[in-house]
């Protein structure tokens, strides 16, 4: 590949225009991942489960004919049948929709806490990780402390200052989901912060921002990405938790986290009020770790080929 | 020949006694120092525009601490650096960036001195904008493009990432990269030592003729004395954080005044087995002294098979030029005729 008979003089030679068709493509470090990933059965499969689960959950009340708020007295607490897939609950509400009205609401706890968490974490993290010195000691203090917090505390204090609102259950929940990712980045940035080409960059002259969101941040996403996705599943039992403490969302809207709650107080007459809410929170926990598992294999770099 | 500092308002590059310590900071409970690391203690040196100026010395006497402070990664702890007349040691943070431009460095490990996640256009591109920020496109690949063929790279290959090139090719990219911002002065720390032996050829007659044809100044650093002796127009030895002999590179390695310069030499193998065979090799006792206690006087008494008066224990010998344009560390037990390599 190298040529050592055409070495050109810098600016000596008029170089021919270069035609973006005409270069040899790469192939990028996600890329590799991604085929990496894509071998591995378990995580594709569950890939596959969740995206269904969640195209159920999101198209599926527009073509249920029920109403997920619609009580019918008179058909409480049927059996599945032919009519009500699910059954009904001890409103007569169709549990189908129910289940996929609350996956609604699950499914964007998590991801929408994940993300904050994600934004929050990563920008704090880089930072502290780059800066250094005693900035970032004291940043980390700060993080520490907020670990030490008890959050079920936290929340409630937040819920009695500011009432209870879906909203302010996100924020909740993403507020305490940063400091892990925080924790990481800051590792990941202070070990990368001593590679070379960090130090080219900085002897490049570019600009903290440009180093920060150019060199360390894209180089410590991987083990973010994991994180990632295996926060959503935690965020998503802390919304049931908090549910079942009665402090997140509030019947007659409906989480898997409430379906559940309401499912095992007739356990024993209605098993299956329990049974389909459980059924598909548990499928999408499983989902979401062995995907974080896939994950976490295809961009490891000892794995990566060097 | 200059002076050993010379005129900062005239030559290219002055060092005047350039210090790079590091405090090791204090111990937790009874708040004791933990000591100071003497990484450069005291560094004079003139380089003249054009010239391969080549720095040799034991792993851990400060070479890279050296050509850190030089590139302003480490600000040094006393002394003052003029590039053409600037004082890049007096220029504050913010406004050192805009000057980077014009002194860059290449690195020892080809593997960690590029961006994983960047292709070679991007990591090239990136660094000819800090000269041209004007240029993008066509231009910039056109630019890119001919950067690689520069360095001896197939320009079509500037889409693919560094884990798709071996060691040497990546050296050229980073290599490349330095001469991106069209700087005077390059700095390259051990730039082959983690190469195949039969890479490191190539990649040194590339840099000596890219110094060549570029009319650039460069910094080559090694503790391979055999790549030194190649490549450099003067060479500078390095002992303890200070430069112990200095000269032009056929005198230091035909004529080595310093007791620790011959070692050095006499530990290059000689490539014609006769001479091989009568090689005489002054063996050297022991590591250096760690850079947190450097001995008094005479860097070089622990180690020297020469026994050193007391005073030359306690009171350090100056550089003198003992021939002209050959400056040595004038220890007289140290410079002697009896002890050839
Ligand atoms: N950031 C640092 N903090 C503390 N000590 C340091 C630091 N960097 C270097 N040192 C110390 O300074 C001394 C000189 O190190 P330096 O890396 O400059 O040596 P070197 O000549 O480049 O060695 P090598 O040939 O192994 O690369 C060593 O004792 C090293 O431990
Ligand atoms: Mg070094």
């Amino acid at each position: 590949m190298t040529d050592h008979s055409e070495t050109a003089v810098l600016g000596k030679d008029s170089a021919p225009v270069i035609a973006e068709e005409e270069l040899v493509e790469g192939s990028s470090l996600w890329k590799d991942a991604w085929a990496r990933l894509r071998k591995n059965k378990v995580a594709v499969g569950s890939l596959v489960v969740f995206v269904l689960i969640c195209l159920f959950c999101v198209l599926g009340p527009f073509l249920s004919p029920y109403d997920s708020n619609a009580q019918d007295l008179f058909s409480g607490a049927e059996g599945p049948s032919a009519d009500h897939w699910f059954g009904t609950d001890t409103l007569g509400r169709d549990l189908m929709v129910r289940v996929m009205v609350g996956g609604r609401i699950s499914l964007m706890v998590g991801l929408v806490a994940t993300v904050v968490a994600l934004a929050i974490g990563v920008i704090y993290g880089a930072t502290a990780g780059y800066i250094g010195g005693k900035v970032d000691a004291s940043m980390m203090r700060f993080v520490d402390l907020l670990y030490a917090l008890p959050f079920t505390i936290f929340v409630i204090l937040l819920m009695v200052a500011f009432g209870r609102s879906m909203w302010l259950m996100f924020v909740a929940i993403g507020c305490v989901e940063w400091l892990s990712m925080a924790r990481i980045v800051r590792s990941g940035v202070l070990s990368l912060k001593k590679q070379e080409f960090v130090e080219a960059a900085v002897s490049l002259g570019y600009s903290h921002s440009r180093i920060i969101l150019r060199h360390l941040i894209p180089n410590v996403l991987g083990p973010v990405i994991v994180i990632a996705t295996l926060t959503v599943p935690a965020v998503m039992l802390l919304e049931a938790f908090l549910s079942f403490l009665g402090l997140g969302v509030q019947p007659p809207n409906a989480s898997w986290g409430v379906l559940i709650n309401e499912g095992q107080a007739n356990m024993e007459i209605y098993p299956w009020l329990l049974l389909f809410p459980a059924a598909f929170f548990a499928v999408t926990l499983f989902c979401l770790n062995f995907i974080g598992d896939g994950l976490r294999d295809a961009l490891d770099p000892k794995s990566a080929k060097d | 020949m200059n002076a050993l500092i010379g005129n900062p308002q005239e030559d290219f590059l002055v060092l005047d006694e350039v210090k790079t310590h590091f405090d090791m900071g204090t111990t937790l409970l009874t708040r004791e120092s933990k000591g100071v690391v003497k990484a450069v203690d005291g560094v004079s040196l003139t380089i003249n525009k054009g010239e391969i100026l080549g720095l040799v010395g034991e792993s851990g006497c400060g070479k890279s601490t050296l050509s850190r402070t030089i590139m302003q990664l480490l600000r040094p702890t006393s002394g003052h650096i003029w590039l053409k007349g600037r004082e890049l040691s007096a220029i504050s943070d913010a406004d050192i960036r805009s000057e980077r431009i014009n002194f860059q460095m290449i690195f020892q490990d080809p593997y960690a001195s590029l961006n994983p996640r960047m292709t070679v256009l991007d990591t090239l591109g990136e660094a000819v904008r800090t000269r041209h920020p004007e240029l993008k496109g066509d231009a910039l690949r056109g630019r890119v493009a001919e950067l690689l063929r520069t360095v001896g790279m197939n320009p079509f290959q500037m889409k693919r990432y560094p884990h798709e090139f071996s060691g040497g090719q990546r050296q050229r990219v980073a290599i490349a990269r330095a001469l991106a911002p069209e700087p005077e002065l390059i700095i390259a720390d051990e730039p082959v030592s983690a190469l195949d032996v039969s890479i490191q050829s190539q990649i040194l007659n590339l840099l000596k003729r890219l110094t060549r044809e570029l009319g650039l100044t460069m910094i080559f650093i090694s503790h391979d004395l055999s790549v030194v002796r190649y490549i450099s127009d003067r060479i500078a030895v390095m002992y303890l954080g200070k430069i112990i002999e200095l000269g032009d590179a056929e005198a230091i390695v035909d004529h080595p005044l310093h007791i620790y310069t011959k070692a050095l030499m006499s530990a290059i193998p000689e490539p014609d087995p006769n001479a091989e065979r009568n090689r005489h090799r002054i063996v050297l006792e022991g590591d250096p002294p760690s850079p947190m206690s450097p001995p008094d006087g005479c860097k070089f008494w622990p180690r020297s098979p020469v026994e050193h008066s007391e005073e030359l224990k306690t009171v350090e010998p100056p550089l003198v030029e003992m021939q002209p344009g050959h400056w040595v560390s004038n220890c007289p037990f140290c410079v002697g005729t009896d002890h050839q390599a």
